[in-house]
Order: C-alpha cells, then structure tokens, then sequence
C-alpha cells in the first residue's frame, strides 16, 4: 500500500480530514442546539429567531474546514488541474498542517454546540439576554480560528 | 455526549415551562387577598386562568389542583426521554393509591374518589382497580407487588391500616432507589428524602413514646443515615439528635424543626423545612443544561406549588391571618 502513496496522496488526505472533521463537529453542534431550539420553540413559537442565531454558531468550523480544505487544493494544484508532484515529506508537511483545524475543528464545534444549547436555555428564561448567550458561545470560537490560523500559516510556509 | 442530544431538547422544553410557575410577588398577592375567592382572582391570571375559569365553588379548588397535577403529568410524559425518571417522581401517587383502595378493601368500604389520583401514577386507577377485584397483581413492579401480597396475606391477623401505610412507604422507597440506580442525581435526590423522613419518623416515635421495635420497623432502608444510628438515639433525649446531626446537611432543618416543638409541640416547621431543604437541593442542580435535573427541579416546583395554593386557599377559606399562613408557605422555585 505504501509504495504508491505518494506526497500528494497524503496532502489530499489531510485536506479530507479538515473538512471531514471540522464539518462532523459542526454537524453534531448543529443539531444539538437545533434540538435545544426545537424544545423552546415548542413551547414557545416566537423564539425562533433567536434561537436560530444560536444555532448558527457551531456551524463555522465546518466552513473553517472548507477553507482549509480547499487552500490544500489550490496550493497543491488538484483545483486548476496543474497536479503537482509532491515528495513524501512534502506530502506529510501538507497533511500535518491540517490537523490543527480537523482536530480542534471537531473537538470545539461540540464544545460551543453544548454553550450555544445551553445559551438556549438561558433566553427561554430571559429572551433580552440573547447578547451574553452568544457572547459565551462565541467564547469557543476563538480557538477554531485559532486553529485555523495555524493551519493556513503551516500551508502558507511549506515551499513545493 | 450521548446524554446531551438525548436531554437537550426536554431540558430546553422544561426551561420554558419553569417561566410559567407562579413567582413569589404573585404568591404574595394571594397571600394578601381577602377572601378565598379574591385569591382565586389573583390565580386567574397566571397559567391557571382555564382552570380557574371552570371552577364552578371556591370549595371545590382541590378539584383545580388535582387537574394541574394530572395535566402536568400528561404534558412532561408526552416528551421526556427517560420514562425511569419519571416512572420514579411518579411512583408516589400509585403507592398513595395502593394504599387507600387496600384500607377501603380491608375495611370494606368503598374507596372515596376525592382521595385519589386516577391519571397521574404510572398505573391507571380503572387498571389498579381491576387488579384488586381479580386478587391479580403481577403487573406491580416487584416491591410494591411483594408489599401488597403481603398485606393482603396479613390483614386478618393484623387488621391495622397504618401498618398499611408503613409497609408500603418501606417498599416505595426500595422501588425508588431501584429505578433511580441509573440516575445518579434521582438517587442523591430520594436518599435525601428518605433520610428527612426517618428523621421525622425517629422525632414523631420518640415523642409519641413508641417502643423500640415499632421504630425498627418503621425506619426506610433508603436512606444513608444507617438504621443503627437511630435505634442508638432512642434511649437518648431528643436534643442529642441534634448534636449528632450537627455536622450533616440537615443540622437546620432538624434544630429549627425542634425548637418549634418544643416550643409550640407541632413539626409544622420541620416539614415545611424539609421540604425547603429538597427544593434547594434541586435549585442548586437545575442549571444543568444537559441531564434530568431540570425536569426533576419543575416536576418537584410543579408539586410545591400546587401545596403551596392549598395552604393559602386553606388558610384563607378559614379565615386566617396571612402571617399565620406564610409560617406554613413553603419558598418558591423560581
């Protein structure tokens, strides 16, 4: 198996875990502040609005995925159909430097899911405190951009 | 995790429902209204309004309060994940049940229908029915089964209907803690219970100077104040039940609870404080966003208000002063 993986076979392999698993972790957020929603707005139909706006935040890491995922592409020339001929060890430092948005992507679209639900909770109490529910969601996000960050730094420094 | 998707949508459901539970400046308008009927007014703009409205007498309200808890009930089983948790804060009412249709069996009278709660248990009051006039109850969970057969096999030799009460209050608490095994907080919750109650069961036996067997039999196995520390107090003063629970959580609840008696010689105080004391234990966990605190907390809120609308509608219908109804009030959730 190993003689034909090549450098651009494992870059492409990073770029599928970035968005792989930025975007599982956003799909579980997702859907845990949506069921959250569903159980106000049951209860409560002229919250979905605000709801919304919660649910809408752990859904960001996904798209830091895509990013990521797709600067891979272009750098590597999968998008434009000028295919490079990467080295293995050009082929790891591609696929190293996605792991930080796949990996924090998936871990910290969860944990803001779990803030956002509960943000949910709070403005089934208390409706004019949206702000604070999204300001402690929004608290995670700083680490997926972080991890992000990293990741189109590591890209942007590796020379094919 | 698993637990977050599995409550996240009943927790966030109950939070909007809490929003609905009477807070304490409407309690207080109540408290303040002259006349029963006045407080009905006051209840007839909150989330009783329908209630209220087919309220034919004043007199009847127990009527209004038993529909709320049956209506509540209905609701929160309608979308609760966990059908243990609420088998368990439901169980109460089949035992309450159980308990009057064996009395009026063992006495032969009929059952009077204000006394009981046909739709809130877990078992129907027509199915309950039904397993006494076929003498068949292999559809009762084990405990309360086994406790029921033996009544029934005992009854002739000991035809004392508080024995009823006694056997079946030991097997609601083995069942209890049997559902909540899985439910770590439900289990702290009735252990607490179950602790406050042989508190009291040691405090009335004492008073009432009952013997030392009758105390034995009495106590709940739930708790995690072992039998023994009891039975060791019975040939102390009672102030020394004090002393040694000094250090426990419910040091305030037993002082305050007994400076009353002994002052006054009711426990009025120390059952309001006790149940003061659960409420809180629950207030203090209800944040949980993920988890069966919050239904626990309402369906427990749900209870203490209904409790605390009798007492005011009591009070007022026989004419109390309001300092002395809110002695008895218990605190509110929200």
């Amino acid at each position: 198996m190993f003689e034909s993986m090549t450098g651009i076979v494992l870059a492409l392999l990073g770029a599928a875990l970035a968005v792989g698993l930025a975007g599982i972790g956003s799909a579980i957020g997702v859907g845990l502040v949506g069921q959250s929603a569903s159980g106000v707005v049951s209860e409560d139909p002229d919250k979905f609005g605000q709801t919304l706006l919660l649910q809408a935040l752990p859904g960001t890491q996904g798209i830091y995925g895509l990013l990521t995922g797709f600067l891979i592409m272009q750098r590597t020339g999968v998008v434009g159909g000028n295919l490079l001929n990467l080295t293995m060890e050009q082929g790891w430092a591609v696929f190293m430097a996605a792991m930080p948005v796949a990996i924090v992507g998936l871990l910290s679209a969860i944990a803001q899911g779990r803030a956002a639900a509960a943000g949910v909770g709070l403005i089934a109490k208390r409706p004019e405190e949206l702000g604070k529910a999204i300001i402690f969601a929004v608290m995670v996000e700083t680490y997926a951009v972080l991890a992000l960050l990293a990741s189109i730094l590591l890209l942007f420094g590796i020379t094919f | 995790m698993a637990n977050d998707s599995k409550y996240a949508y009943a927790v966030a459901r109950v939070r909007v429902l809490e929003n609905r539970l009477l807070d304490k400046g409407q309690v207080d308008r109540m408290l303040e209204a002259q006349g029963a009927r006045e407080a009905l007014q006051v209840l007839a703009e909150t989330n009783y309004a329908s209630a209220v409205g087919e309220l034919k007498d004043v007199h009847r309200f127990e009527d209004l309060l038993a529909g709320e808890l049956e209506r509540v009930y209905r609701e929160v089983r309608r979308f609760y994940p966990e059908p243990r948790l609420l088998e368990a804060l439901a169980a109460k009412y089949d035992v309450h049940n159980l308990k009057v249709l064996l009395k009026a069996q063992g006495l032969g009278r009929e059952a009077g229908g204000d006394i009981l709660y046909p739709n809130v248990g877990n078992i129907p009051l027509a199915k309950l029915e039904a397993m006494f006039a076929q003498e068949d109850f292999r559809d009762l969970p084990p405990h309360l089964r086994q406790a029921v057969e033996e009544i029934g096999a005992g009854w002739s030799q000991r035809p004392d209907p508080q024995w009823i009460d006694i056997i079946l209050d030991r097997a609601l608490y083995d069942h209890l803690l049997a559902l909540a095994d899985t439910i770590p907080f439900l289990k702290e919750f009735f252990t607490h219970q179950a602790n406050l109650v042989n508190i009291k069961t040691f405090i009335r036996v004492k008073i009432l100077r009952q013997d030392e067997d009758f105390l034995k039999k009495v106590l709940l196995r739930g708790g995690d104040i072992h039998q023994s520390f009891f039975t060791d107090l019975y040939h102390e003063p009672l102030e020394v039940l004090c002393d040694r629970l000094a250090l426990s959580p419910y040091a305030q609840v037993v002082n305050e609870g007994l400076a009353e008696w002994q002052e006054k010689g009711r426990l009025t105080r120390f059952e309001k404080l006790a149940d003061d004391f659960l409420l809180n234990f629950v207030r203090s966990h209800r944040h949980h966003p993920f988890g069966p605190q919050a239904l626990v907390g309402y369906l427990l809120a749900v209870e203490n208000e209904l409790k605390l609308i009798r007492i005011i509608m009591v009070g007022k219908l026989n004419k109390l002063p309001p300092e002395e109804i809110r002695e008895r009030l218990r605190d509110v959730y929200v």
